[in-house]
């Protein structure tokens, strides 16, 4: 059982983020999303709701989807958490975020990074996914802007790319 | 920052003895398995404990076994691998189907078997900021005196709103607590009571550890009504498991979610054995549900629409399951 | 220049990504909340508990003592109203003496943390004496009512009368006359942003610096200038990315201002981060709205004439209530040929959150009612619900009878396109039980032709800017936000001038750098600022072409441009690059910066009635869909299957932003249709979050197919006009049509949930078992 005196309300959290090692000291009831903004500055990793409504603030963990606004940041001790801002490698953009870009899967970009990592985790898992299937991946996310047409369709265009490889 | 929340600790038992200590040692402190409801209402300050026990890495709570008497699953078992599970898929079909709606799918990964049996009780009066709660003057549920719902009574009427408790229900499970004391198995219906501000009957330090399912159920289905196809909760959710042999009933269970403070089997389906399944007997099952749900104004949508919606699921439910076996 | 009809006809028909969608997708996009604020202050807002009330004693100093608490400020340290008619601004940044809706601001602090912050909040001594609060218009308008502003009798913020044309004739020599009495439910934005500022005072120079997520950083910065007392040029307006609109930013907010007050008393920087529920509680969005009716028709289907009374909800604040309460009898018109209307409009005061504009703004209840109306008639005279719109047809050129221009008029054609592409006349009526199609048109401006603040200044100016890296920089003050703004005039300034796209930069909304612009309201921008940049970009052209010339030797007429190099003739003989040509136009003069500006002819600026400026437009989108839905009759769920939409854009100069555009504004009016409502507990919202407020997710949103219909509009910018809020009032009546022909019920209710669409089969079921019994009897 981690120690956790009554004294220490804070604790080095050693996490793997976009694919490096780092460590901070962290409130033991800091929320994901805080220390992702807030502490390592990854600000594409949005708010846009209360707790656990939008999915903007989605984010894999072990290359699972989920809402960082609903989960503490200790609970994700040696994991592996990526944001939006780790999928573009070297400057070229990702399957999913260049179709989301040539697609206009984007409008005012809000709901963007969160609506790519949940695509990305349902690529990932299922590199061929069905028009429902995708529908059903990102059903957490919400938009306003899109009325979701374009975003479908950037999904699909990104598995496409994928598949043709 | 988003608004904090009051300051608290983690404590990461690796066993389920850990737990239980750790919860019976601090008064003020919860358990928290995926965290989708309960820090959903930390946030909003509706509950402010000083110290969380995460079962999360407690490896005995993940299990998913089978054996010749049955299914276990570990309460830790996340909804999505509960979801993705191809022994359930397969036998417990209701299951399987209440699993797929809960929730978005981020929810589904991160929410367990456990924290969707222990859900808190939902109601437009209390899922609400500290500052609307507080303007309202609070609630009997919390903090207040008064019920705004129903301001006569003495008792809250919050709903329950699990999607996996009436699959449970209708399949048979029982469910495992631990505690100082060691384990108990109740059946699942045993779990709760008709109080949405206390409507489970864990005594302090128990936990959930496992539900059971026989091997061998009947053929059953969930289905529930929500305005939106995904992330909202059911305004009133059914589950019907039903054997027939020829073309008459040979049992039949249904349980309903959404409409009351718990989780509950209807009663009086047993005197459907024997019967042919036909519009006379629809109704009646229509006529039951109408009777024994207790949806009050603790969603926007109305009460009465929750009552006949469950009805309805129920009646057509039934009816599809019987064509189905006959197909 | 004033708008000359434009010739240049020849655009390529591609669609193009957005300039800024690279760091949208990358996730580098700042929007406010993500600015750097690692010195900033943290700004929270106590609001009031009570829906009305006066307030009795409002203590600060605990808070004020509070270590870590900068600043704390309340209705005293601003005694200025702000809003956005002159003649309509009743509201603080912060209660004064009296509150009139819950969440209404009413002192607010600035702290080192939001612990801190929050805890002071806490120590904020409040003492409140009740009065009567009111949540529905009649309520509001009962005899007797408390008013909520004591020159407003009735608590009627605005009564609009007008008539245009014999009317009672009208209903005279009519074959049918038919009224309906219909409610649509408030709804609100739901930008997935929530509000944020973030204001930055230098005591020093005396300097106020605000990034906001304002569509209008101009009305931000003359109301800064007002309430706080300071000297315009003293404050500098920045937009960041925003994460959506829809109209909710389009008034100053009360936030923006009591963040800017925070950081002046704090000497300092202070980010102000609104929550979900604050956001929803800022409100501004569209009012709750009954609607009376009545329509005359010949049997051909010819209406002979309109009556209509709209009341609405407006909140506690006038706002934009007076446009809204205008633009919703003068849209009555524009769409059709009516020879004669009578509008009565009623804008009430109540104690819940302040109402304001929304996509649609004004047009989307009342355009509702008269669609599922007309519908309504043709199935009373047994026409076809495309007949009896096309019965009814205007012919452009024309001026309608409140004087509204129509200059081209693509109704018909968007008319056949969905007709075609949704197989009406297969499909209708031998659809399976619960299966239905439905139609229906809309419109909607293309930016006022009157702007709110009338200064004599152009509607749209853009500067165009040349240096020696041949870069090409346009200048504007129009606020991208998430409409695909900028990108529009990367386009039009890049396709005037023939230069590749990526030579062109947009630089948007900073007032220490881009000009003033009006804003992104009333799908003004495609019209006015992309004139303005098509004349800024035509100026710059005669330049380089006369650079180009001289040193060619040739005359400026014989210079043509091939790809982004010019020449004489075929460019065989005499080529110059670009770089060439602009180092060739820097000679003597410089860095070039041209100006270019767009202005609406006064006689485009409306009629002469009262109120006449609102809804006066240079043109008018148009818009018909088709709407397929099926209905379960057991759970009372309404699914939309699919979506034929057509609009008639002018021009589509970014086909693919189009595209986007009227696809998310059909989807919008499927959330106001189907499911979207906000409701209040004696004006506590019970809608304040995004499980209880539904907007649809991906899980049950249509395939929307698009057709884009190209009337060129003889004043628009390549003959474009709006794309972005014409689709959205024809989903929700196409969508009532399509249910009313799936199960035979008209709904006079918006939104139609589950449960309304339930209650009325059971209510249908019991009226059948009524019927039949007194049958079985006699
Ligand atoms: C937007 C949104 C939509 C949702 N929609 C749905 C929905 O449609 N249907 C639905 O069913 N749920 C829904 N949920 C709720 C939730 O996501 C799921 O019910 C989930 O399964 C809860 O599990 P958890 O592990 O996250 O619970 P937690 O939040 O971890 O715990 C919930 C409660 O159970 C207690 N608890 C947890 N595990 C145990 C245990 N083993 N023994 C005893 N007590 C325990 C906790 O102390 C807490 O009181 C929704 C949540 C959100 C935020
Ligand atoms: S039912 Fe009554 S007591 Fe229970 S949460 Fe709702 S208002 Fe409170
Ligand atoms: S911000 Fe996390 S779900 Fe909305
Ligand atoms: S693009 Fe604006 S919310 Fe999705």
């Amino acid at each position: 059982m981690h120690a956790s005196g009554p004294q220490s309300k804070g604790r080095l959290l050693k996490l793997k983020l976009n694919g490096r090692w780092r460590e901070d000291v962290v409130a033991e009831s800091e929320l994901l999303v805080d220390y992702l903004r807030e502490v390592a500055r990854l600000t594409g990793v949005k708010i846009g709701c209360d707790g656990g409504e939008c999915g903007a603030c989605t984010v894999l963990i072990d290359g699972e989807a989920v809402p960082s606004c609903i989960t503490l940041a200790a609970r994700c001790e040696g994991r592996h958490i990526e944001t939006i801002e780790g999928l573009a490698t070297q400057g070229r953009l990702s399957r999913l975020q260049r179709a989301f870009h040539e697609k206009l899967g984007t409008q005012c970009g809000f709901c963007t990074p969160g609506m790519i990592m949940a695509a990305e985790a349902l690529l990932r898992r299922n590199p061929t996914p069905t028009n429902s299937e995708i529908r059903a991946a990102l059903s957490g996310n919400l938009c306003r802007c899109t009325g979701y047409v374009k975003i479908v369709e950037a999904v699909e265009a990104a598995a496409g790319q994928l598949h043709d490889r | 920052m988003t608004s904090p929340l009051s300051e608290f600790h983690l404590a990461q038992p690796r066993t389920v003895k850990e737990a239980i200590a750790a919860r019976l040692e601090h008064p003020g402190s919860r358990f928290v398995a995926g965290g989708t409801d309960l820090l959903v209402n930390m946030r909003r300050g509706i509950s402010g404990p000083d110290l969380l026990i995460d079962l999360s890495g407690i490896d005995e709570l993940t299990e998913i076994k089978t054996n010749g008497r049955g299914v276990t699953i570990g309460s830790g078992v996340t909804i999505a691998t509960l979801a993705r599970n191809t022994l359930v898929a397969a036998r417990y079909c209701a299951l399987l189907q209440a699993a797929e709606a809960i929730a978005g799918p981020g929810h589904r990964i991160m929410g367990t078997v456990g924290g969707n049996l222990c859900l808190d009780t939902r109601c437009i009066y209390y899922n609400q900021s500290e500052w609307w709660r507080r303007a309202n003057a609070y609630c009997l549920k919390s903090r207040g005196d008064i019920c705004h719902v129903a301001p006569q009574g003495q008792r809250c009427h919050a709903a329950y709103a699990g999607d996996l408790a009436p699959a449970l229900l209708v399949l048979g499970a029982e469910v495992d607590i631990a505690g100082a004391q060691g384990h108990r198995r109740i059946p699942l219906g045993e779990l709760y009571v008709e109080d949405g501000r206390a409507h489970l009957v864990l005594a302090d330090g128990e936990l959930i550890a496992a539900v059971h399912l026989p091997s061998d159920p009947p053929p059953s289905a969930y289905a529930k009504v929500r305005v939106r196809r995904a992330v909202d909760f059911p305004l009133a959710g059914v589950a019907v498991a039903l054997a027939a042999s020829l073309a008459n009933v040979s049992s039949l269970r249904i349980a309903l979610t959404g409409t009351n403070s718990r989780p509950f089997l209807l009663a009086g389906t047993e005197l459907f054995i024997g019967r042919p399944i036909d519009e006379k007997l629809l109704q009646e099952i229509d006529r039951l549900v109408q009777k024994q749900v207790q949806p009050k104004r603790t969603t926007i949508v109305s009460a009465n629409y929750r009552r006949a919606a469950a009805a309805a699921l129920a009646r057509r439910m039934t009816a599809k399951l019987f064509a189905e076996r006959m197909a | 220049m004033t708008a000359d009809p434009a010739t240049d006809d020849r655009l390529p028909r591609r669609g193009v990504p957005l300039i800024d969608g690279v760091e949208k997708v990358t996730g580098r996009a700042r929007y406010t909340a993500d600015l750097d604020h690692a010195d900033a202050l943290v700004g929270r807002i106590l609001r009031s508990p009570v829906s009305h009330g006066e307030i009795v004693r409002l203590g600060v100093s605990k808070a004020r003592a509070l270590e870590g608490v900068f600043a704390v400020v309340t209705g005293d340290d601003c005694p200025y109203t702000y809003g956005v008619l002159p003649v309509a601004m009743n509201e603080y940044p912060m209660a004064r003496e009296r509150v009139r809706y819950r969440g209404e601001p009413i002192a607010a602090v600035a702290a080192v943390d939001a612990e801190t912050a929050e805890r002071a909040i806490h120590l904020i001594e409040l003492e409140m004496r009740r009065l009567p609060a009111y949540y529905t218009s009649a309520e509001a308008r009962a005899p007797g009512a408390t008013l909520l502003h004591d020159d407003k009798p009735g608590n009627i913020e605005r009564e609009v009368h007008h008539e245009f044309g014999n009317w009672q004739q009208g209903f005279a020599t009519a074959d049918l006359v038919r009224e309906e009495k219909i409610s649509c439910a408030e709804v609100n934005h739901a930008q997935i942003e929530p509000h944020a500022c973030l204001a930055d005072y230098d005591p020093t120079t005396e300097r106020l610096t605000v990034q906001s997520v304002s569509q209008v950083g101009y009305y931000l910065h003359l109301m800064l200038a007002r309430c706080l007392e300071m000297d315009a040029s003293r404050i500098r307006i920045v937009k960041p990315s925003i994460g959506g609109g829809f109209g909710a930013r389009v008034e100053v907010l009360n936030f923006e201002i009591i963040t800017a007050l925070l950081a002046r008393s704090a000497a300092g920087k202070v980010l102000m981060r609104l929550s979900r529920e604050e956001t929803f509680l800022t409100h501004r969005a569209r009012p709750q709205t009954d609607i009376t009716l009545r329509l005359a028709m010949r049997r051909d289907g010819r209406i002979t004439a309109c009556t209509c009374e709209v009341v609405q909800r407006g909140g506690a604040y006038a706002g934009y209530g007076i446009v809204t309460i205008l633009y919703a009898g003068a849209l009555l018109q524009g769409l059709y040929d009516i020879p004669a209307v009578k509008y009565d409009g009623y804008r009430v005061y109540a104690n819940l959150p302040p109402c304001g504009a929304m996509r649609g703004h004004g047009s989307v209840d009342t355009r509702h009612v008269f669609e599922c109306l007309l519908d309504r008639m043709a199935r009373d005279l047994g026409l076809d619900p495309f007949a009896v719109r096309r019965a009814n047809l205007l012919h452009a050129p024309t001026r309608t009878m409140n004087d509204l221009i129509v200059n081209s008029y693509g109704l018909p054609e968007c008319l056949d396109r969905v007709e075609c592409a949704s197989r009406w006349h297969d499909r209708i009526g031998k659809l399976p039980d619960g299966k239905g199609l439905g139609m229906a048109c809309s419109h909607y401006v293309s930016g006022a032709a009157k702007p709110i603040h009338w200064t004599g200044e152009p509607h749209a100016v853009v500067n165009v800017r040349l240096d020696f890296d041949g870069g090409i920089t346009a200048l504007t003050g129009a606020a991208d936000i998430g409409q695909g703004s900028s990108t529009m005039v990367a386009i039009t300034v890049s396709e005037t001038l023939g230069v590749a796209l990526n030579r062109v930069r947009v630089i948007a909304a900073d007032s220490a750098v881009t000009p003033k612009d009006n804003g992104a309201y009333s799908s003004r921008i495609t019209f006015m600022v992309g004139n303005a940049a098509i004349d800024a970009a035509k100026k710059l052209k005669a330049i380089l072409v006369d650079a180009a010339a001289r040193k060619l030797e040739a005359r400026p007429d014989d210079i043509k441009m091939v790809g982004e190099n010019f020449c004489i003739g075929s460019g065989e003989q005499a080529s110059l690059s670009f770089a060439e040509v602009a180092s060739a136009a820097l000679v003597d003069r410089g860095a070039i910066t041209v100006s270019g500006t767009f202005t609406c002819p006064p006689d485009a600026q409306g009629g002469r009635h009262k109120g006449g400026a609102v809804g006066s437009t240079m043109g008018f989108s148009y818009a018909a869909q088709v709407v397929e839905v099926s209905v379960d009759d057991a759970t009372g769920t309404v699914t939309v299957d699919k979506v034929w939409a057509a609009l008639d854009c002018g021009h589509a100069i970014n086909p693919l932003a189009v595209e986007g555009q009227i696809q998310g504004s059909v989807w919008m009016g499927m959330g106001q249709a189907l499911c979207e409502e906000t409701r209040y507990i004696d004006g506590l919202p019970a809608h304040a979050s995004l499980l209880e407020y539904r907007m649809p997710t991906i899980a049950e949103s249509p395939p929307i197919e698009v057709h884009i219909v190209e009337s060129h509009d003889p004043y628009g910018p390549f003959g474009a006009k709006e794309t972005s809020e014409g689709a959205l009032a024809s989903f929700p009546p196409a969508l009532v049509n399509a249910i009313a022909n799936a199960i035979g019920i008209d709904f006079n209710e918006l939104p139609v949930t589950p449960d309304r669409v339930m209650e009325a089969l059971i209510q249908r079921r019991r009226q059948a078992r009524l019927a039949s019994a007194l049958k079985a009897a006699t």
